[in-house]
């Protein structure tokens, strides 16, 4: 099931597979979407539901899978679920649900605007006696803190177990409630969640990919976890053709987060230090981050932590120091894109960087945030062509129409050329976290440097400018370790000889031991003792020994292929696969055989008397193992233990504090432990599920420039979402300036329903207005029968689609479709919500004229 | 050994790196007639939006050697849809109307089956244009001559395949022997239709002599704009030939008949 | 029917005139030269006038073929195959082998031009003169029968070069353009004929009235053709029925073109007439015809 996702649109190149799983295997493709696009052309189902309505039409998919015969009947359903989820576990009798308080859950906040998560925690057995008396290293502490077990009922009948709590959720998402909120038609819903039910279980999986078209709502997160949740109540986690499957949206974005671009994130996804927190010392750090996690694999976070900050030190990160703790920065509040231009507005930034990236046309609300970039004092602009952000202060429609004046507008604009792909070297980190490795084919031309170099070369000037400065905030530039100079051979073929060296970042990112300088082949070596050097411990293993990069490899098979670049963690391509075996670690059959307990087989480890033991996992298709590889499957964890230790034969979601895949969230999440059915900001009807309307803790800025539309505005009532074509590139810096691709699409289309476009009298290929109170633009429209009107509760709703890729430079020039959109986000990740807003239409151009 | 490409429209996503691939591996330009200059712009804009689904190509021309279409087929309920994706070329006709009409050897066939122009004989006459039964030979403005797909010549005779078929993701344009490749395209046929597509069907075998670019459609090829029954022209050559002959030779008798010595015999009734 | 074709984009000013003038070329050189053939004496005025008319008005084709080239300079490709400098004609392709008939004509039309510029005393040119005696040896007739031969091919084969396309208008009329240019030329050539006559003050006589006759009957004929040919057309006959082109080809040829001059001959004709026979009116109603038949048909089919 494709869903919240354009996949033959958006990934082409990966699009091959699902297609060869249909051609050669007899898959069924699923399309649930509001429009018909070229990947519901290719699926053999098209399930059209109203745009934001997504966990209606999911939590109907789990409330019909648990009441259902099939479910119910075949042991394999249940056997997976108590097993390797938090079915069974009891939730705090506190918690009060969605369906108690009119759709908030308990722990709101007076104001309405936070929640506290007390109340949606496990009832829990007193906490164990601590396994150490003094506590000498880190880990010593975590093991003085370990909580009790949770609570369970194995039979799944106490009204408290987290199974019981979903069923009460999940009642009233019926295929009538379907009907009503999705607009989607009662048959198509059950077509679509007969097939996933019926192709799940022992012999079959299923898979659900999402994209973008899930994350970029004010409700992202949430969509997303329901589709894991209802993976993990199938029985499709960890197991080969099942899972959830994020698509990544642009080369290397996997790694962009992996390695951490994100200003929440230390690299391997460990967290930022924070000074709203309590992140004073770098143990109040370990404690706080560590500690609520330390039974799962996280237990092992000292040892990342002290890595990472030794990677970024070398020599001058000591134990004395706390390996530069104090020295290195810390957040003080959501620094993410959205706050940070509401920042810019008011003239609390001074200066910009801004590589391979263009607000002027990608920001929600561009209006105001091209406003916001003429109060920085300074911005920098890589990039290969003058794009609409390097250009705004003399060409901006505002400039244009005389709203602004470029003489007003007192940022200095720095624009610098840039390298292209071709030109520069590294690994890419894809969607599947595949690792692999990119080469260099040419340099860039004159002064064009790549993003490597740029950094590098701006460190060194940094480095040398604060000189032998004294000063605490300018320590860590002064003893950032910061030695990536190329061999000459690896730059022998080309023109620039300083370009740093990739392998050697590559290098300093897998791990080594500092003394000797070898790189580490696992994280199981990582120490916290600050021998071991690691820039992401996701990533040990990329390089196993000097000279060995295995995100080079390129020896494919028809299956898992693990010969061919480098899956973060540890070369694992499918995670917990400990589930594609049963509990007893025989694999849940012949046909879905991943990962499995071999008894008999030598482990190749001894005990302390020397003793070989015996009984380890193996997979014979050489993919690797997510488990502890000699832990038997009916081992009990040790209930005073940290880490694997904690962890027992059947925990196989080893990155969860309590090893088990999560129906119900006890933490993590800002906006509940389970998703519920919020309307978008703006939507043209109310919500038909709960009193509250939307999500109550949604991001959002009330500042002047950034108005919303009211609730089934009438002066806006229609739903439109932005998304994204295979010709076009995001903005269209990579592709609006190319000939060859700025005439395939060469000019802004709105895609419009026959039905709506007859009652504004828009024609198709003529111009028409689209308006919100944030902007007003003009496209082409587009009539077609692929988009919808949709019955909402007996109301004709109409959906309207626009791909946001044009902006007034290039080959191909429109009118900037990020004019209508406005700052709204989703609470954990401060995403915008670009897939669902409201507008208006209208025939003609923006001045008026046809 | 004829080469030549099959293309299972089945597996096509109208993606059109096709398209794309043969301009960069060509290195054609954008095709002049999409693109117009603008005051204060250092380049000029395209601004070729057509309106027809997502199709702004419009058809092959001397700079569009690939062109995909787009066909939706959407009743008024939405009950039957369907988008439809063919990825349209130069079909390398083992009886080519273009090769039949060049008075100048400009276009032949090469070893492997190919039809290709010469850029160096040609003398832009032009006929070959409306000698082509699907529209495909193009003539350039800016070199005064024709221009079409090569079947990527100097490729296909390096060992290597067409660039569209490489770039193609999945696999729906594919290069190599037309012997295997119909082997293949056949085996398709039978898996389609055993999973209820009725109307798909292969396009190529017969017409024009054989195609060495053949399609596997999934509808009428009415559908995809192609003719049901091309009858390449040169085929009806040897009638309208005949008929004129005997034309000739009608008005040489009625000449002969009008302007004959009349001798004695005056002509009645007509006055000067 | 093919449902996507190109138009060749050929100007009406270089191809489409190519055609009429070719045609009024040719038309008036095989009446010229069959007269001379088979007539007797009194009909040798219209030949000489057929071989001053004929001649001159094919030098200006090969301009006009050239020009309409898009790399004028290689036109000599028609002729040799640049790869091996061969002589090379393709009979698969119309264009090819008219392109040799053509130059056959223009040369028997050259020849026989020259030899009534001689007869006629106008050559002054020693060297021309040599040249002249040096081709009568062999008799004119051979000429003109050879001269004849090539004239009916590129009279009609433009029309074969029409109708052996793919172009909806061209397949659909298939095989009819051929026959109907060839009518077309013999009558055009006919009134080409005539018109130089009348303004010799020479149209008359039982001569001038055979030509009036021959043209009367190609006229019916052509228009004959015309009615069948865009019966056998059927749907495909739109582009010559509308708009501009339709009015060209039923205003123009059909009823300025042939219409009217016979009305106009008929009327003169009849017993009791007081009007003169309207000569030149009729024969520049004919040629003006004549060329929007041309202009038509080639125009419409690239539509």
């Amino acid at each position: 099931m494709i869903m919240g996702s354009n996949m033959a649109e958006c990934h082409p190149v990966a699009f091959r597979w699902p297609l060869k799983a249909k051609t050669d295997h007899g898959a069924v493709l699923m399309h649930v979407d509001p429009r018909f696009t070229r990947t519901t052309a290719m699926c053999d189902i098209h399930a059209p539901i109203r745009a934001g309505t997504d966990i209606v039409f999911l939590g109907a998919i789990i409330n019909h899978v648990i009441n259902s015969k099939r479910w119910n009947t075949d042991s394999f359903f249940k056997e997976y679920v108590v097993n390797y989820t938090n079915a069974a576990m009891l939730i705090s009798p506190d918690f009060k649900d969605t369906e108690d308080l009119n759709g908030v859950f308990s722990g709101l906040s007076e104001d309405g605007k936070a929640y506290s998560n007390a109340s949606w925690s496990y009832q829990r057995n007193p906490a164990p006696k601590p396994a150490v008396a003094e506590a000498k290293t880190f880990t010593d502490l975590l093991l003085q803190r370990v909580p009790g077990r949770p609570k369970t009922d194995p039979t799944l009948k106490n009204p408290q177990t987290v199974y019981q709590i979903i069923r009460r959720h999940y009642k009233r998402y019926t295929p009538e409630m379907v009907e009503k909120i999705c607009g989607c038609p009662k048959e198509k819903f059950l077509t679509v969640a007969d097939t996933l039910l019926n192709n799940s279980g022992r012999d079959k999986t299923s898979n659900i990919t999402y994209a973008v078209g899930w994350t970029q709502h004010t409700v992202g997160v949430q969509i997303i976890r329901t589709a894991g949740m209802l993976q993990a109540l199938l029985g499709n986690i960890g197991r080969p053709g099942g899972g959830v499957l994020a698509l990544r949206g642009h080369a290397t974005i996997q790694g962009s987060t992996d390695i951490a671009t994100l200003y929440h994130s230390l690299p391997g996804y460990l967290n930022m230090p924070d000074a709203r927190k309590n992140h004073d010392t770098f143990k109040d750090f370990i404690l706080t981050e560590s500690v609520p996690l330390s039974t799962s694999y996280w237990g092992n976070y000292p040892k990342f932590a002290v890595s990472y900050f030794k990677a970024q030190f070398g020599d001058a990160a000591t134990k004395e120091n706390d390996y530069g703790y104090d020295y290195h920065p810390k957040i003080t509040g959501d620094h993410s894109h959205l706050p940070m231009f509401v920042d810019m507005m008011s003239g609390k930034i001074k200066g910009f960087f801004v590589m391979g990236q263009n607000p002027a046309v990608g920001g929600q609300n561009a209006r105001f945030q091209r406003k916001a970039l003429a109060k920085l004092d300074w911005m920098v602009v890589r990039d290969f062509f003058e794009t609409e952000t390097a250009a705004f202060w003399r060409n901006s429609p505002e400039v244009k129409e005389g709203e602004v004046k470029p003489s007003d507008i007192k940022t200095e604009v720095f624009f610098l050329p840039a390298a292209m792909v071709a030109e520069m070297e590294g690994s890419f980190t894809n969607t599947q976290r595949l690792l692999q490795q990119h080469e260099k084919a040419a340099d860039p031309p004159d002064d064009a440097r790549s993003d490597i170099w740029f950094t590098y070369s701006l460190g060194k000037q940094l480095k040398k400018l604060y000189g032998n400065s004294p000063k605490d905030h300018d320590w860590a530039i002064r003893n950032l370790y910061w030695s990536y100079d190329p061999e000459p051979s690896e730059v022998a073929s080309f023109r620039i000889k300083d370009e740093p060296s990739a392998y050697k970042v590559l290098k300093e990112i897998n791990g080594y031991t500092w003394e000797d300088k070898k790189p580490l082949s696992s994280f199981v070596n990582l120490k916290e003792d600050g021998s071991t050097v690691c820039g992401a411990w996701i990533y040990t293993g990329v390089i196993p020994e000097e000279g060995k990069n295995n995100a080079a490899r390129r020896q494919g098979d028809n299956w898992i292929s693990p010969n061919w670049g480098f899956a973060w963690p540890a070369n694992r391509h499918i995670m917990y696969n400990r589930a594609s075996a049963d509990p007893s670690g025989k694999p849940w059959s012949e046909k879905k055989k991943l990962v499995y307990w071999d008894a008999a087989a030598d482990s190749g480890t001894k005990d302390a008397k020397g003793k070989p033991l015996i009984g380890k996992w193996v997979a014979p298709s050489g993919e690797g193992i997510d488990f502890q590889p000699t832990k038997a499957p009916n081992f009990r964890g040790k209930d005073n233990g940290i880490g694997f230790d904690w962890l027992s034969g059947n925990d196989a979601f080893i990155m969860r504090a309590d090893g088990k895949a999560w129906l119900f969230a006890p933490s993590g999440l800002v906006d509940g432990p389970m998703p519920t059915h919020y309307e978008p900001y703006e939507s043209p009807v109310t919500n038909l599920l709960y009193k509250q309307q939307s999500n109550p803790v949604a991001k959002t800025w009330n500042v002047p420039g950034n108005p919303y539309h009211k609730v089934a505005d009438p002066d806006y009532p229609i739903v439109v979402s932005t998304y994204r074509l295979t010709e076009h590139h995001l903005t269209g810096v990579m592709t609006r300036w190319l000939p060859w691709l700025a005439e395939l699409m060469p000019e802004l289309f709105c895609e419009i329903s026959p039905e709506l476009a007859e009652e504004k009298s828009i024609k198709n290929a003529e111009y028409m207005t689209i308006e919100t109170a944030r902007g007003k633009i003009q496209a082409r429209a587009l009539v077609t029968r692929r988009m919808r009107p949709f019955t909402i509760n007996g109301k004709t709703i109409h959906e309207i689609g626009l791909p946001w890729h044009w902006g007034w430079q290039g080959r191909a020039q429109s009118d900037v479709v990020n004019n209508l959109s406005v700052l709204v986000a989703d609470p954990n990740v401060t995403i915008h919500e670009g897939k669902v807003f409201t507008c208006n239409v209208r025939a003609g151009k923006r001045g008026g004229a046809a | 050994m004829a080469k030549g490409m099959f293309v299972d429209v089945s597996i096509c996503t109208g993606c059109k790196a096709c398209q794309v691939a043969c301009k960069e591996w060509n290195g054609l330009e954008g095709e002049p007639s999409h693109f117009h200059k603008v005051p204060n712009v250092p380049y000029p804009i395209a601004f070729n939006f057509t309106g027809n689904s997502y199709d702004n190509t419009g058809s092959l021309s001397a700079t569009d050697w690939r062109h995909v279409r787009f066909i939706e087929q959407f009743n008024e309920n939405r009950s039957e849809a369907r988008w439809l994706f063919s990825s349209d070329s130069c079909k390398h006709c083992n009886d080519a109307g273009c090769l039949n009409a060049c008075p100048v050897k400009a276009i032949v066939r090469t070893d492997m089956g190919n039809v290709v122009v010469q850029q160096d004989v040609c003398i832009g006459c032009k006929y070959c244009i409306p000698s082509c039964p699907y529209g495909v030979i193009s003539f350039s403005e800016k070199t005064g001559t024709v221009h079409k797909c090569t079947l990527c010549n100097d490729r296909i005779h390096n060992g290597l395949g067409t660039a569209c078929a490489k770039a193609c993701p999945t696999g729906s344009i594919s290069f190599g022997e037309v012997s295997e490749l119909k082997a293949k395209a056949d085996a398709r046929l039978v898996q389609l239709k055993a999973l209820g597509h009725a109307e798909a069907n292969i396009y190529g075998y017969t017409e024009a002599g054989g195609l060495n670019v053949f399609y596997l459609f999934m509808d009428k090829p009415s559908a995809y704009g192609q003719p049901e029954h091309p009858v390449v022209p040169q085929r009806r050559l040897f009638r309208s030939a005949a008929i004129t002959v005997f034309t000739a030779v009608a008005v040489a008798v009625a000449a002969l008949i009008s302007f004959r010595e009349r001798g004695a015999k005056k002509n009645e009734g007509v006055k000067p | 029917m093919s449902p996507e074709t190109q138009a060749p984009h050929w100007e009406w000013y270089y191809i489409a005139m190519y055609f009429y003038i070719g045609g009024i070329s040719a038309g008036a050189y095989f009446i010229g030269s069959l007269v001379e053939l088979l007539g007797n004496v009194k009909q040798r005025e219209i030949s000489r006038i057929a071989y001053y008319i004929a001649f001159p008005l094919i030098c200006i084709t090969p301009i006009l073929l050239i020009a309409d080239l898009g790399q004028p300079v290689r036109f000599w490709h028609l002729f040799f195959y640049t790869k091996d400098g061969i002589p090379y004609i393709n009979h698969q392709s119309p264009l090819s082998v008219g392109t040799w008939a053509l130059l056959l004509y223009s040369g028997m039309s050259f020849l026989s031009f020259l030899r009534v510029l001689g007869a006629d005393g106008r050559l002054k040119s020693p060297a021309v003169k040599n040249l002249l005696n040096l081709f009568n040896r062999i008799p004119h007739k051979v000429y003109a029968m050879i001269g004849s031969f090539f004239g009916f091919f590129t009279a009609g084969y433009t029309g074969v070069l029409l109708n052996t396309t793919a172009r909806p208008l061209w397949e659909a009329t298939d095989p009819l353009i051929g026959s109907l240019f060839i009518v077309s030329a013999a009558s055009t050539g006919a009134a080409a004929i005539a018109l130089a006559m009348s303004r010799q003050n020479i149209a008359s006589g039982e001569t001038f009235v055979q030509l009036e006759i021959f043209d009367r009957v190609a006229m019916i004929v052509e228009l004959l053709l015309i009615i069948v040919m865009v019966i056998i057309a059927g749907q495909y006959a739109g582009p010559i029925l509308r708009g501009w082109f339709g009015l060209m080809f039923w205003g123009g040829t059909v009823a300025v073109g042939i219409l009217v001059p016979l009305w106009l001959n008929w009327s003169a004709r009849r017993p009791g007439s007081a009007v003169n026979n309207p000569v030149m009116l009729s024969a520049v109603l004919i040629l003006f015809g004549g060329a929007l038949l041309r202009i038509s048909l080639v125009q419409a089919g690239q539509m």
